[in-house]
């Protein structure tokens, strides 16, 4: 649950500003704390009308106050959370998540937007605190929000507005919630500042592979924990195909995989233009082949009737891999079905995971034979819950940076560097 | 104490034979295992268990409806339960499967720590409940059992998957597992499915009955399907003390004799016995909480670091400290270990009765509702370091802390200071306030060269602002997804009972202190005090 501390917003025109009214702002929590703390104590004082029964209240109320109690109004010191909105539109819509998830996120957050580009230079701030409870009669805490808007040429320096506002010696997570401009002098200095970076690869425009191989190279080339939330979206697929091969008998097709398909929702029939994001079908191949040591003979190109081909090679065979457009009603990019087949002496074993109405529906054909069925449940994370997860994660997830190092190596991205503009 | 060791000596190699295979068990223990589905590595609070049937013994009683249920229904809300799941609520009660679940629904709105109940989420459990009456003594009952949950494998998919969790009586375990066994529903086939047991504590009332109990469950189960289940190791903040041991590089190497003077741990709780005052003349707080969650809560922190955090590697460990354990011996179990009963007092503001003022409880009762004792681990990382270990009712307040106090300075610098600096103390809080203290000097400001202590102070709370699971959501879900970790292995429970037996039966051999002997509201008997003030030491004010 969160709470708006701050009253009626104050603006500021400098980082001396918004340090004044940070420092203003605890200040407040501060005398309202001491104030509770008396008048808690008055209350015990009247409280207690026999001797035993205000020795005993004191030294409940004394061995409270020892312990750190409750009602502190403190920051809490998780991370520093950086917001490249862009324009007011996002940085609401952003904002809203944030309050929304406030009691799992950054102490604080620094929400930022760009106005008037043309304009004269200079920046407008305000700022929010939240006062956080989990539940009833558990501590209280706060969290900050700092709005800024760049104007004129303010906008693009913004490294200089972030550094001084970040809480100090905490992580700092980049949130770029639109397609971050990668290869650019802003991308340049605000990676730098980051230890993590969070976007959202099935919101980038076109097909997304572009971006998706830049965020792959840049993940390669940097330390950053990158958190995208294409992928985190698809755990319960990850948990349904792993099922597949649970038991026993089945775990020796791991190594025998003849080929891998993903049927994903597109607009029109054949996605022609080929723009449909496809970052989330390209995830699950490339989350399998890093899983099962296959390496890339054949990076992905896009066929005449809209397919997307490419070949990997796992324990010296090939692995065909098919993107396919299909028609659905599922969200455009939005994964429909991906098919894994094998062959291990002559056995034949198709696992698929189909999209089900808030389920993802598992089948088992074992030569032909339905060996398994089984369904999981597989709400839609809404955004709050991806960017819960994303800033609580304190580390690279090994199977996510595997699973994004071998996406940029489908799509050609090679020892850390990409060159080539991807076509969709 | 005198160095005498636990009666349970760990297993030793004595021929080449054995040493190669314990060489192999431990290079075993410590890597992956080859036949591990690669594509599970990495799947971590996303993992679903397989398909099961949960099948609950005593599922009208106390137990099941306060926090097994609870915990079943978050698990489920929260989709961590796989789809082809059935509750078989088993006990000796008449209903039906719709009347057995309105039941549910009632006590879910009192016992669910997440309110209100999410209607759709509670109508695709509700469907999945299947209630099944038994007498435990009935052979045919049992037989019925048996084929229904073969039933439910082509009804529900449940896939030959159970999990048998036993919230009955202790009394009823071993006849339940005996009846098990006759009608096969141990019996794990190749690809036909698991079988686990679920196991409530008290593990036992002493040793000899522990090993009983043992004995009786594993005649049925491998050790291996059993699951000991004490809901204090599966809390959050004990596991995060484990975190906090082997996360951090900072603290081992100073987690030893060299540097640590002694270690305090207090249970405190400020309720009564709370209508359980039957259960609690059985039991006392050496049987309540000596045995299990001081013992458990010693062993983490004394622990080595394990190989792994395979559940094996982890009990080795927490086993290697139970038998590092010298057994007090009678004239130590009279100096060295102090028990208490409450009088009558002022808790929290409150009056409240007298031990033996509490209903089902006899007014001539010698058990005891305090203990305090001081432990000592002959090993080389804690050898000369006492452990204070102290757990009662009707303390001040109810608190659960680990304290560790460092040794002082080898030279006091600061002579002139006004206030004298005490030594450094890291202190673990786990219930309530979550949180890890460091108290260290600091120069108080001015002219002067005035020293006084501080206590830098974290607290879970202010760092995540989320509600913990519950225990038992913990570990239900554990034992689903055939994690063992933070489940008791039987020669654990038998290596805590032999430190614990000789107390109790000590005592049962001496004449009892003149109880009640602390006030409801006190620390504890005069005599808690004495025994560490005799080391030059003192309780830490909790």
């Amino acid at each position: 649950m969160a709470k708006d501390l701050t009253g009626p917003r104050p603006v500021a025109h400098s980082i001396t500003e918004v340090e004044n009214q940070l420092g203003h702002l605890w200040a407040r929590a501060a005398v309202v704390r001491a104030e509770a703390a008396e008048a808690q104590a008055r209350l015990v004082a009247a409280q207690a009308e026999a001797a035993a029964r205000a020795a005993s209240a004191l030294a409940a109320s004394q061995a409270t106050s020892d312990s750190g109690g409750h009602h502190v109004a403190a920051r809490t010191s998780v991370l520093n959370l950086v917001v490249m909105a862009g324009e007011e539109k996002t940085a609401a819509a952003c904002a809203r998540i944030i309050a929304a998830t406030a009691g799992r996120h950054a102490s604080r957050s620094i929400v930022l937007t760009e106005v008037d580009p043309e304009g004269p230079a200079g920046l407008d701030a305000r700022i929010e605190g939240l006062a956080l409870t989990a539940s009833a009669g558990r501590a209280e805490t706060g969290a900050e929000m700092i709005y800024v808007a760049a104007r004129g040429e303010t906008g693009s320096h913004l490294a200089s507005i972030i550094v001084p506002l970040l809480v100090h010696d905490l992580p700092v997570a980049l949130w770029w919630p639109a397609d971050p401009p990668f290869e650019t002098h802003r991308a340049e200095r605000l990676l730098p500042i980051a230890d993590r970076l969070i976007v959202d690869g099935s919101a980038w425009s076109g097909c997304g592979l572009n971006v998706l191989a830049q965020l792959a190279a840049v993940a390669e080339q940097r330390s950053l924990v990158v958190m995208d939330w294409a992928l985190l979206r698809q755990a319960r697929w990850r948990e349904a195909l792993a099922s597949v091969y649970d038991a026993p008998d089945l775990r020796p097709h791991l190594r025998a995989v003849r080929r891998i398909e993903v049927a994903y929702a597109a607009a029109r029939p054949g996605d022609p233009d080929g723009e449909t994001n496809i970052v989330r079908p390209l995830y699950h191949v490339a989350w399998l082949a890093s899983r099962l040591d296959m390496s890339v003979v054949s990076t992905l190109q896009r066929q005449d009737d809209g397919r997307r081909v490419a070949t990997l090679r796992q324990a010296g065979h090939e692995v065909e891999v098919v993107l396919v457009p299909a028609e659905s009603e599922l969200a455009d990019g939005s994964t429909v079905q991906v098919r894994i087949a094998s062959r291990l002496r002559g056995a034949e074993l198709v696992g698929s995971v189909e999209a089900g109405d808030l389920t993802v529906d598992v089948t088992i054909l074992d030569n032909g034979r339905e060996r398994v069925r089984r369904s999981y449940a597989a709400p839609r994370l809404n955004e709050g819950d991806l960017l819960g997860r994303a800033v609580e994660e304190g580390a690279a997830d090994p199977v996510a940076v595997r699973a994004l190092s071998t996406a940029g190596r489908l799509l050609g991205v090679e020892s850390g560097s990409h060159r080539q503009a991807i076509g969709c | 104490m005198s160095p005498s060791r636990a009666t349970t000596p760990p297993p030793v190699a004595r021929t080449a034979l054995e040493l190669r295979e314990a060489a192999a068990e431990a290079r075993r223990r410590s890597r992956p295992d080859p036949d591990a589905n690669p594509l599970r590595e990495g799947l971590r609070l996303e993992r679903v268990p397989d398909p099961c049937a949960f099948v609950l013994f005593g599922a009208t009683g106390d137990l099941a409806h306060r926090k097994v249920i609870p915990a079943i229904y978050q698990l489920w809300r929260t989709n961590l339960l796989p789809a082809e799941f059935s509750l078989v609520a088993v006990a000796r009660r008449p209903y039906t499967d719709e009347s057995f679940a309105a039941e549910i629904r009632a006590s879910l709105d009192k016992y669910s720590r997440v309110q209100p109940i999410d209607a759709a989420a509670w109508s695709e459990l509700a469907k999945r409940i299947v209630y099944h009456q038994l007498d435990f003594a009935d052979d045919s009952a049992f037989d019925r059992l048996a084929s229904r949950l073969g039933e439910l494998d082509s009804e529900r998919g449940t896939a030959g998957n159970r999990l048998f969790y036993l919230a009955t009586q202790p009394s009823q375990v071993t006849e339940i597992v005996r009846q098990m066994g006759r009608v096969g529903l141990d019996h794990e086939v190749r690809g036909g499915g698991w079988r686990r047991l679920v196991v409530e504590k008290p593990f036992g009332r002493d040793f000899e009955s522990a090993r009983h109990l043992n004995h009786e469950v594993n005649k049925v189960f491998r050790e291996s399907q059993v699951y000991r289940i004490d809901h204090y190791l599966g809390k959050e903040t004990v596991r995060n003390l484990l975190v906090f041991r082997f996360g951090n590089g900072i603290f081992e190497p100073v987690w030893n004799r060299s540097f640590v003077d002694h270690v305090q741990i207090t249970v405190g709780e400020s309720i009564g016995v709370e209508g359980r005052g039957a259960f609690y003349e059985e039991t006392g707080a050496s049987r309540d909480i000596l045995q299990n969650h001081l013992l458990q809560l010693m062993t983490l922190v004394a622990m080595e670091p394990p190989s792994s955090f395979q559940a094996d590697a982890l009990r080795d460990q927490k086993l290697a400290v139970l038998r590092a354990m010298c057994i007090p011996t009678a004239e130590e179990i009279k100096h060295e270990i102090v028990r208490g009963q409450y009088g009558p007092g002022w808790v929290e503001g409150e009056p409240a009765p007298g031990y033996r003022q509490e209903p089902e409880v006899d007014p001539e009762s010698e058990t005891e509702t305090f203990v305090a004792a001081r432990f000592s681990i002959d090993d080389w990382r804690w050898s000369g370091v006492p452990f204070y270990l102290r757990a009662g009712k009707r303390l001040p307040k109810r608190a659960t802390e680990i304290a560790i106090q460092f040794k002082d300075v080898p030279l006091r610098l600061f002579r002139d200071s006004a206030g004298d600096p005490a030594p450094n103390v890291l202190a673990l809080r786990i219930q309530p306030d979550e949180g890890i203290m460091l108290r260290f000097a600091a120069k108080v400001p001015g002219l002067g060269l005035d020293v006084r202590t501080v206590n830098m102070d974290f607290a879970y709370d202010t760092s995540f602002v989320v509600d913990s699971p519950d225990a038992y959501e913990t570990l239900i879900l554990d034992a689903l997804l055939g994690d063992a970790s933070l489940f008791t292995r039987a020669d654990e429970v038998e290596a805590a009972w032999a430190v614990v037996t000789p107390i109790i039966h000590g005592w049962a051999e001496m004449p009892a202190p003149h109880f009640p002997n602390y006030a409801a509201g006190s620390w504890g008997p005069e005599a808690a005090d004495q025994l560490i003030e005799r080391d030059g030491r003192r309780w830490r004010r909790i």
